[in-house]
This record gives C-alpha cells, structure tokens and sequence, in this order.
C-alpha cells in the first residue's frame, strides 16, 4: 500500500517531516517498507538565464558560460551540450549539496582546467527528477529567474507500507492519518462530503442477496464532461502508484485511495433497462472483464446486472462495455458494501483480483459506503460539472455495535506497562472508540474486523501509547519440570556420536520418489508425500535417512572429501503402518575412507572396515550404558551378503549396517568401502531409563596368561568367548582377543586365534600357581571341546 | 702424619676429578667412586689412618675427610649429570611432528544453534518439547485462531498430504499439544523442523528449523517477554543486544509485535547486515490470543501469556555470518568441520 505524504497533510495538522514519520508509523505497527521522494529538490537550486556561452581555452567539450541568477551573474564552467545561451535552466549554487547514494556531495566554488566555475548547471537526473541525462533540464521560457527551484516543483514522499490483514482500514489515507491524529494527540479532519439531495429513482437498485450485498447505493449524474481530471488529482494518484485515466475514473479511485472505499461509475447507456440489479450469476452466464478477459460465472459469483445481463462482477472488476467513455454524459456512481467472504471466493475462483476486491475481501468500512459516494459526487460535480438528479439506496440495518468491557489493571498486566486509566481511555477515544460507560467501549466501524476483545484494546493501547516504553523486567524464576523435556536426551546422544568423532549432518526431509525407493525397502505407494509438492525432486518424505546420507557422502566424495565419519538424526516417514508408525526418528551413520587421515605413518593409511563401523556402534552403546546389546548376521539387501550384522538392544532388533551394496553406490567413485548403519531411535534410547548402581572394583591386581591357537576357519569368535566363559574358571575377569590371522603358516581353511585370559580375585593377589593350574585346564577344555590345535 | 694424610687426600680428590671429567661412561663414573669413596676405595683405606693420629689432629683430619668425600660427590654427580645430559641429546624428539589426534566430530550449526538456544532458555526455566512433523489442520491452524481464509492456509504456501493433513508449518502445533496435555503454569519451548512452500534459493528451503517459546502463568507481560528475549539474544550472540518491539498482527497473539534485536554485528550504529537499520527483524510474537487459550481449555480470565517464534537458521547465519542457506543442507564437511 503506497501512502502519500502530501496526501495526509489534507487531513491532519502533520507536525512530523517526511523522514520522521516511518518510524513513528513503523513503532505503530505500520511498516513502511520502502521510502520513495518525488521532486525533492535540494535547497540552492534556482532558476537562472545563461546570458552568454563560449569554448572553453583548454577543453574541447567544455563551455564557459555567464549565468544570471537573479541577483547576481555567475561565471559556469559546464559540460553539457545544450548549455546555450537564452536557456533558463536550474542551478545549483554554491554549498547546494546533493544526496549520492547513502552520502552527500556539496557545490564548492573550483576550477575546471585552469577556468573558475561558481555552481553547477543541473540535468533532470542530477535532481532525482528522471533518468535524462543528455543534457541540462530546459525549462520553459516564461519561467521566472532567481526563484528556488523546489518552490516550482510539488516534492512529496511516498510510503510502501506493509498493511497486516487485520487492519484494511489502512488501505486509505484517511485511516492512516487517523492514527496518526491519535499517535500525535491531532484533530482528523474530514473531506468535504455533497449532502445534496436528488429524487429517489424506484426500481433503479434491486439487490436480490442482501446477505451479500447488506448495502447498495446508486447515483445518476447527467450532464458531465469526461475529461482529464484536475492536476492535483492526477499527481496525488500518479504518486500512489494509479495511472490517471479520466476524471471520472481517476474521481472513484482517488476516493478509494481516501476512504478505503471502492467505487465503481457505469454509463447509464450501458445499463439496459437502466436498472441495477445486484444477484448471484445464473449457470452459464459470463462477462468480459475491463481486463479484456471472459469469465464464466456461476450462482457462486455475486454480480451486478442491468435488466439483462451481468455488467460487473460485484466488488472485484467492472465489465468491458459498462464503464465510462469518452462521450459519457449520464453516470451511474454505485457505492456498495460486499461480504467479504464472497468477494474472496469468487476473486479466487475467477483468479481475479483488483484493488476493489482487495480492499473488500479484508473488510471495507461499512459505515463509510454511503459517504464515499457522496465524497465522489463531491468531486464529480466539482471537476466534471452535471447535475445530481436521481439516487436509490438499498440498506440493510446495521449490525449492533460491539461492545468491549475492559479492566484496565488487566490491560496493563497484559502489557507490563504502567499506563493510567485516563491514558487508556483518552488513546481509545482519539481512535474513534466510543466510550459509553468507563471501561465500557464501542467498537469503531471500521475495526470490527479485527477488534474483538479485551486483549485487542491493550493491544490499541500498546501501539499509541509506545512499546518502545515497555520496561523489561528482570525474569522471574519459575522452572517448568526438567522430566518433561524432550530434548535433551537427543543433545546427549549428539554429544556422544560427536565425542566418537563423527560429524553431524542435517538434510531435507523431501526427496525424490527414485531415491527414496532406491534401497528397495519401501514400495511408491508405501510414502507419504505432500499433494501439492514444490517439485518432483521434493516429491516425497524421506522414509528413511539412507537417501540423504548417500547423497551426503556422494556430494563430499565428489569435491574430493574422500575421509568421512557422518551421522544424521531425524524424522523419517512410512504410510505402510506395519513398517513403522507414519513418523519415527532414526539414527544413520556413514564411514568411508581413512580413520586416521591427520596421523602420520602407517596409521595414516588405515582405511575404515566393518569393524571400525561396528567399533562406532560398541562405543556408543557402552557410553550410553546400555547392557544389553548384541550383534548377529543379518541379511539386507542394503548391505553386501556376509557384510552386515544386526545390533540388538534388549534383544530387539534396534539397528542393521554393514557395507552397502555397490548398486547404492553407483557413480559415487567410492574409493574405499562405505559402511553405514540404520538404527531406530526409538530402540536406542528406551534402553537407558535407569539410575547407574555402583559394582565394587577389586583393590588387588590382575595377571594375565596368553593362549594361542589355530581353529577352523568358520569358527566364530563369539563361539570361543561363550566357551571360556562357560569354562566358569575361578577368578577369570574377562577374554580378550588380540591376534587373529590366516594365511599360508596356518594352512588353508585355518586362522590363528590368540587371546588374553585377565584373572582377578576381589580378596587377594593371585598367586601364579592358581592361575597356572586354571590357565592348564582351559587350554585342556580348549583342545577338546573346540576341536583347536594349541600353540 | 697429618700431613700426609692431607696431601693422599687431595691428590685422591684432584685425580678423581680428573677422571671424572674425562669420563664417557657411566661405567667409568662407578669405577672412580669404587676406587675412591667404594668399600675397598683410597678415601676409605686412609680413614684407617685416622685412629693412628693424635688427638688433637683428628679434628682437622676429620673435617678434611669430610670435604673431600663431598668434593668426590659433588664431581660423581656433575659427571653423571653431564652423561645424561649428553644422553637426552641423542634421544630428542621432533617435537614439531603433528600430535596422533583423537578426532571430536561437529554438530551441525542448526543442531548448535537448536542446543545453544534450548540451553538458555533452559536456565531461564523453559523446558524443551517436540512433536510430530505430520500435523493435523487442527493444531497446525485451527486452535491457533488461523482464520479459515487466512493465506498460510491456502496450499500455495502450506504442504498438504492427501488425507487433509499437513506438514507443519510452525512449532506452535506442539505448543497446542503442551497445553492440551497439561495445566499451566508451563514454560516451555519448542524446536524442530517446519515446512514452508518456498523456492529454494539463499534465503529460503521448503523446510527450516524453528524455535517457539510459551509462558503461560497467572501474571506474565510482554514486559517478561521483553526481558526474556533480551537475554537470550544477548546469551546467543555473546554481546548485550537491545530488544525493539513493533505492533504487528499474528492471529496466534493478541497483542501481536515483531521483535527486532540491535544489529549483532555493528551494535546499531548501523551497517550492510542490517541495512543501515541499526535492527535485524528476528522474532514474532504476543501474548497468547484468549481465544487460543479458550481452545485448549484454560480459562482466559484466569491465566494469561506470551509466546514468541524465530528461525534457527536465521539466528546461525546472523551468528556466523553464513550468506547461504544451502550450505546447512549440502553438509559438505569443509563446511561442518568450522563449527
């Protein structure tokens, strides 16, 4: 909404200047947006006559010219080539200063190769008045010399302000000036209204939906002049951004711009039967729009009619042939107030919209509808002459008017601000509440849009009376209950798969349909996705985190990011209730490349496997003291056979990786295996709701024995721990492995397995013959119940 | 007698010192003090002689011994000490060789700027909720005082799933969740990701991540939230930050403003990050609209509040001066490695 500040002067004694009423609307809740100056032209311009204009002695394009200035004769050095003598042209004299960008330039008294120069000749781009540069701006031969420049130029500041849809009464200028009368303690004053009265004109107005239409005026003017309107009028619309067009219609425009009211202006010649007849469209009507465009309407769609056919659609655009001509000599002015709903429908159904139907669909003043008209029969029988001869107005009563009661304690316990009763009650009254009663107010027509309640009049109270004097007090203590948090228990597994060392990643929830299906475990129809997506590439919601890791890995790979430890928490997505209840958090976690890229040596080229995923897993499941975990083979078609495993927490499947099938991988140019792991998060975290019990540690230390063997190929580690353990030899702490290979020395189909026995008595130091007689009957039990060769 | 003994002494002393300087080996410093101070040494063979002397001579023989076993000391130790001084040397270490790290991964700067921000508010006695991504019409808008022909709801700008539902676009659905579940007082906020039909580009995804806040007690003033934000702002940004508060409209609050903080990087004086504003525009917010609180069952005469909501990718653009948005989603770990 563009508001003018010429404009608003008309109705209120505006003591701010043009600069500093953005912010003082801005603090109101009125953003301006955008602030734009028209003729403003620099004190020290003036008019002025080049007297005489010669070659300058050391320039080929540079004049020397005597300017006369009114009182005075100035010697200009100048550059342009019109600059010749008899021209009046604007002139900046010395210490005029020009705004350039955000700084400022000031006319100082110099010289132009070797020739004194006392002020500049001005081009109309030089003084912000339009872009021509191809000369000074000539100006017209009567013109008066030695006048300030401005004087001849009407300046004005333009505000883009930003209207919330709560406040259509801003869509004018009279609401605008209204709270600002309120902001600056002023009086509003009102325009002239024509309180004329003509003959009622029966039949003229029939409104078959008065639901929709509760109020329809016409008026019949004859005898106008079409014509150009005045000049105040085309400037004060040309500056809001409405291209003048005829006084008639720059006349109902201009008083939308004031009142917030649009009007419409038939030519009685247009209106068959000249009857108006305001009714919903029959099936299979139509009307060609001012725009030029047909649209077909259906009973839906409010319109005007004469006595045949629609000749308007109501509130949102005028027909092609009804409007104003040249020759136009008998108007029919219509002010009207619609139901702001339907003008909303049918605007969007049609994909229509107009200024009318803007300021209709967000609330025209009701109240205001009758004055308008007569506002713009004012100005009709001012600038285009005619005679007032017939009217027919169709009222439906007016609603009740609202009524707020409002405790002024709590208004202030709202807001925090210490503002006194009167206060209240004097900033309510200067924006057009009445007050009926203290603490009793009505709401003003042109706010019961949005005014509905106590908390609405703090808010008005607040906006005049000043946030910027909120004070802010200091914080109270009062703490909500630390059990009910969500949050933090995902902080605390961020802050561990961070202390691992892997870095977190974040990627979109919207992905494309090959890619979320890519892995094969989720059917098209299995996703859930947006009806309306913003593309196909964002067609649907990931239904796990694997798209996006992939995709990170593919992104960093390709800008040769080639070490890379990532994880991903998030919310993923699945129709198919089976699969997984619509939306749960997952964890992912990506390996690939070397571990250890920043260490020199031989650690330097180890380059991540399995184990180190698994290691990732082991890690984390101790750190968050989960008791209860194992790992067994898994088969997933994400992961390469014989590559990937299952974790389980509390014997529930939490999580499955392994390293990922080449067909995911394709054209990443991998050159080392990617190892990824998909864990529910769910499974993970119900896993530590418990106090940590201290288990006693032993004060004596432990001592060790080594036994090595060679064991078939396929036996399993696990095979082995489970033995020894169920070995149950006194004092044995724990077994770990610390070698295990194959090769030729151990034969084909063998491994060599070596682990440390770790004894420990909780009572005393162990002494080397107790250990040494368990250790004995271990390697015993070993050789006989593994079937392995001892070392 | 005396005499003699003294002149042994000090020869055994100076060759003991003689030897010891050219000593190579800690080898040849314990076979000088085998042969001087050892059982069978010379100090210890003359220390024999001493009964033999007369009385009076055996004070100053003694203090003679004295010395000169701590003059053999003294040069055992030196010696020793340049040997090993000689040994450190050999054994030196580059110690300009790059340290064996332990990597420490990153969190990404939404999950930092989400952790930072609960953080604070935690300490000012908020707690953190979450809730679903898929939300229903009637939390999402509906109980939030949303107009029916309020434009967030139209599906130009809102994603709809086929059953009606929706993608949220705001944290506020949880809020509405909260307060449906428990009675106030409550203070709480809520993080997570919100969806928006928005173009991509520098500025905007079709999803971000938001952080709403609600206080809802028997006596809480925009005053309170006027504080609130300011120490969170001034916490976040590690600099005293104002609070600027503008009349607006959101049909969540009643009253309704936006939340301006002085600009962090020029304190308001003015610069190209705030355009010369001395503000940056960071949050809406209000107190909560009694409607809203009449649709989840509080009594609007009894309990009162506020609630705010800003974007947590803004805050870590504004917070690390990041120019694009696509940075946070493309987690290139150039990126990710400097937070």
């Amino acid at each position: 909404m563009n508001i003018s500040y010429n404009w608003l002067k008309k109705y209120i004694d505006l003591s701010l200047t043009a600069d500093e009423l953005p912010a003082k609307l801005t603090m109101a809740g009125l953003e301006v947006e955008g602030i734009e100056k028209t003729g403003s032209i620099p004190e020290g311009v003036v008019t002025a006559k080049i007297l005489s204009r010669n070659p300058h002695e050391n320039s080929d394009h540079l004049s020397v010219c005597q300017v006369d200035k009114g009182d005075e004769v100035l010697q200009i050095v100048c550059g342009a080539p019109n600059c010749d003598a008899g021209n009046i042209v604007p002139l900046a004299t010395i210490g005029t200063t020009f705004k350039d960008g955000e700084g400022t330039f000031t006319i100082k008294k110099g010289k132009l190769r070797g020739v004194e120069s006392f002020g500049m000749m001005c081009s109309a781009r030089e003084l912000g008045l339009s872009n021509d540069h191809d000369g000074l701006l000539i100006l017209p031969a009567d013109t008066k010399i030695g006048v300030p420049f401005g004087e001849l130029m009407d300046s004005d500041v333009v505000y883009d302000c930003s209207v919330t849809p709560n406040r259509p009464d801003w869509l004018s200028h009279i609401g605008v000036a209204r709270d600002i009368a309120a902001l600056l303690d002023t009086k509003l004053v009102m325009p002239e209204i024509c309180n004329a009265d003509a003959p009622v004109v029966p039949g003229l107005v029939t409104v078959n939906d008065p639901d929709l239409c509760p109020i329809y005026a016409a008026r019949i003017i004859r005898g106008v002049k079409v014509g150009d309107s005045p000049e105040w009028m085309q400037k004060a619309l040309s500056a809001v951004g409405i291209r003048p067009i005829s006084n008639l219609v720059d006349i109902t425009n201009y008083v939308m711009m004031e009142m917030g009211v649009p009007l419409h202006a038939f030519d009685i010649r247009n209106l068959s039967g000249e009857k108006i007849i305001v009714r919903r469209a029959a099936e299979g009507e139509s009307i060609v729009a001012l725009d030029g465009k047909k649209y077909d309407l259906t009973p839906e769609n409010l319109c005007i009619c004469d006595a045949e056919k629609p000749v308007a659609i109501a509130g949102v655009m005028g027909g092609e042939y009804s409007g104003i001509q040249a020759d136009t000599t008998t108007v029919v002015l219509e002010s009207a107030f619609f139901d702001p709903d339907s003008i909303r429908m049918t605007s969007r159904k049609l994909g229509l919209s107009s200024d009318a139907s803007y300021r209709y669909e967000r609330g025209v003043d009701r109240n205001a509808v009758l004055a308008a008209g007569r506002r713009a029969l004012q100005l009709i029988l001012e600038i285009a002459g005619g005679e007032y001869v017939g009217c027919c107005e169709v009222a439906a009563p007016a609603p009740e008017v609202r009524t707020i009661e409002a405790d002024y304690s709590r208004i202030r316990g709202l807001l925090g601000l210490e503002v006194t009763d009167s206060d209240i009650e004097k900033i309510l009254i200067s924006l057009g509440f009445g007050m009926t009663a203290p603490g009793v107010f009505t709401v003003p027509s042109w706010r019961v849009y949005d005014v509905v309640g106590e908390a609405d009049l703090a808010e008005e109270v607040a906006r005049i009376y000043g946030l910027d004097k909120l004070p802010a007090v200091p914080i109270r203590a009062i703490t909500d209950d630390f059990k009910l948090d969500g949050c933090h228990v995902i902080e605390s597994l961020r802050n561990q798969l961070t202390g691992i060392g892997l870095d977190e990643i974040v990627c979109g929830s919207m992905i494309d349909e090959k890619s979320a299906t890519a892995d094969k475990m989720f059917t098209p129809e299995e996703l859930i996705r947006p009806y309306n997506p913003i593309s196909l590439d964002l067609g649907v919601m990931r239904p796990s985190l694997l798209p996006g890791i992939l995709n990170t890995v593919r992104h960093n790979i390709a800008r040769k990011n080639l070490d890379l430890a990532l994880f991903e928490i998030g919310h993923v997505f699945c129709k198919n209730t089976e699969k997984f209840p619509e939306e749960r958090d997952e964890l992912s976690i990506a390996v690939t490349g070397r571990i250890h890229p920043e260490r020199f040596s031989a650690e330097r080229a180890v380059v991540a496997d399995f184990y180190d995923l698994k290691g990732i897993l082991e890690s984390l499941l101790t750190a968050r003291k989960v008791k209860n975990f194992q790992f067994r083979a898994a088969e997933d078609p994400r992961f390469l056979k014989g590559h990937c495993a299952e974790v389980l927490v509390n014997k529930r499947v939490a999580g499955v990786f392994g390293e990922v099938v080449p067909a995911l991988t394709k054209g990443m140019r991998l050159s080392t295996p990617l190892f990824v792991a998909m864990i529910q998060l769910k499974e993970l975290l119900t896993a530590e709701e418990r106090t940590l019990l201290y288990d006693p540690i032993s004060p004596f230390p432990s001592t060790s024995r080594d036994v090595a063997f060679i064991a078939p190929k396929e036996l399993e580690h696990r095979i082995v721990v489970d033995f020894i353990q169920k070995a149950h030899l006194p004092n044995l702490e724990r077994v770990e492995l610390f070698d295990i290979f194959e090769g030729e020395a151990v034969g084909e189909g063998r491994k060599s397995m070596a682990y440390s026995l770790i004894f420990r008595s909780a009572e005393r130091t162990l002494t080397d013959d107790e250990v040494n007689s368990s250790y004995e009957k271990l390697r015993q039990k070993l050789e006989r119940g593994l079937g392995v060769e001892l070392r | 007698m005396l005499e003699e003994l003294l002149t042994k002494l000090r020869e055994i002393t100076a060759s003991a010192a003689a030897d010891l300087e050219a000593a190579k080996t800690e080898a040849d410093i314990d076979a000088v003090k085998n042969r001087t101070l050892g059982r069978n040494g010379a100090v210890t063979a003359l220390s024999s002689m001493m009964g033999k002397l007369p009385n009076e001579s055996k004070r100053d023989a003694g203090k003679a011994f004295n010395e000169a076993k701590t003059a053999i000391q003294d040069a055992l130790n030196a010696a020793r000490e340049r040997l090993e001084s000689v040994v450190d040397e050999k054994n030196k270490i580059d110690v300009t060789l790059p340290g064996r790290r332990w990597a420490i991964g990153t969190k990404h700067p939404v999950s930092q700027a989400i952790e930072d921000a609960c953080a604070i508010f935690r300490r000012m006695g908020f707690i953190a909720v979450t809730g679903p991504e898929l939300e229903d019409v009637w939390h999402n808008f509906d109980a939030l005082n949303a107009p029916l022909t309020h434009p967030s709801r139209d599906p130009q700008d809102t994603f709809y799933l086929e059953d009606g539902r929706l993608l949220r676009t705001q944290t506020s659905a949880v809020q509405i969740r909260t307060m449906m579940g428990r009675k106030p007082p409550l203070r709480i906020v809520s993080p997570g990701r919100c969806y928006r039909r928005d173009t991509p580009d520098a500025t905007h995804g079709v999803h971000f991540h938001q952080l709403e806040g609600l206080y809802i007690d028997k006596q809480v003033s925009l005053a309170d939230l006027k504080s609130t934000l300011m120490t969170f702002a001034s916490e976040f940004f590690g600099r005293e930050i104002e609070v600027r508060m503008r009349p607006s409209f959101f049909p969540f609050t009643e009253p309704s403003v936006e939340c301006d903080f002085s600009c962090v990087m020029c304190g308001g004086k003015g610069c190209n990050v705030c355009k010369n504003s001395g503000w940056l525009e960071i949050a809406g917010a209000g107190m909560v609209n009694p409607k809203v609180l009449e649709n989840v069952g509080y009594d609007p005469k009894e309990v009162q509040g506020y609630a705010f909501g800003f974007g947590l990718e803004r805050l870590a653009m504004i917070k690390h001066r990041i120019n694009d948005l696509r940075l946070f989603s493309d987690n290139d770990v150039r990126f990710l490695h400097q937070f």
